[in-house]
């Protein structure tokens, strides 16, 4: 589910660039891409499944 | 280098860009590999990478858009580093398919890697920046409109397989159909 919303809010962030401001479209861009990190962490906290 | 001449490059990163898309899509449909959670947020990565050039193309190239695309690639490597390294052990088949001796995620960190090459290689070129100033935008050819909404739709249609693989859960670690068409039917 995450993953749809991230792909959902970097198209948002392209029509901005394309279509609207270029201030809004950059704030835009940082909140998707922290959000992207705050995923990646989220799941590199995950318990690996070793098997050795 | 001229404005036009970098707004062109732009144009055909972009153009780069939705074939990288293009391909992970095909691998996803015709060799029916569904993306794992970390090969999505490598996907979203390069996506992502197509704001800069975006608004080099419609504002003009500024270092800041060059900076952003900087920082999206270097999210974008960490992430298929992490990969890399989860099936690094002796033994390991690795995730999904390979293509040519290497698998998906080695590709994505080698294009990342190739990214942050080619932006600071257009970094070199001044001459791009002598109209900065307040942000003016650029009139532009079908060449650069196409490519913007190519790669416009590809993201937009990976919102819908992400929503069909995924449905509205967490993405399984080893996904082996479409959520959302598997309750459906």
């Amino acid at each position: 589910m995450e993953f749809t919303g991230l792909f959902l809010a970097i198209t948002i962030v392209m029509l901005v660039a394309w279509l609207g401001s270029r201030t809004v479209a950059m704030v835009l861009f940082a909140v998707t891409l922290i959000a992207c990190v705050a995923t990646y962490l989220h799941h590199a906290t995950d318990a690996l499944q070793l098997s050795f | 280098m001229t404005r036009s001449h970098a707004i062109t490059l732009n144009a055909v990163g972009l153009y780069g860009i939705a074939c990288v898309l293009a391909a992970a899509f095909g691998a996803q449909l015709w060799l029916n590999e569904l993306p794992c959670p970390l090969c999505l947020l490598q996907r979203i990565q390069f996506a992502l990478l197509a704001i800069g050039p975006m608004l080099n193309v419609r504002f003009g190239p500024r270092p800041s858009h060059y900076a952003i695309s900087l920082l999206t690639a270097a999210a974008g490597a960490a992430f298929a580093m992490r990969q890399i390294l989860l099936h690094i052990m002796p033994g390991d088949p690795g995730y999904g398919s390979a293509l040519l001796g290497y698998h998906y995620y080695t590709w994505a960190f080698i294009g990342f890697a190739v990214a942050m090459v080619l932006i600071a290689a257009m970094l070199l070129f001044d001459g791009q920046f002598s109209n900065d100033g307040a942000a003016q935008e650029v009139p532009t050819n079908a060449f650069v409109q196409a490519a913007v909404w190519l790669v416009i739709a590809l993201t937009a249609l990976n919102v819908v397989s992400t929503l069909l693989e995924c449905g509205f859960a967490a993405c399984p670690d080893n996904p082996v159909d479409y959520q959302l068409l598997k309750r459906g039917g």
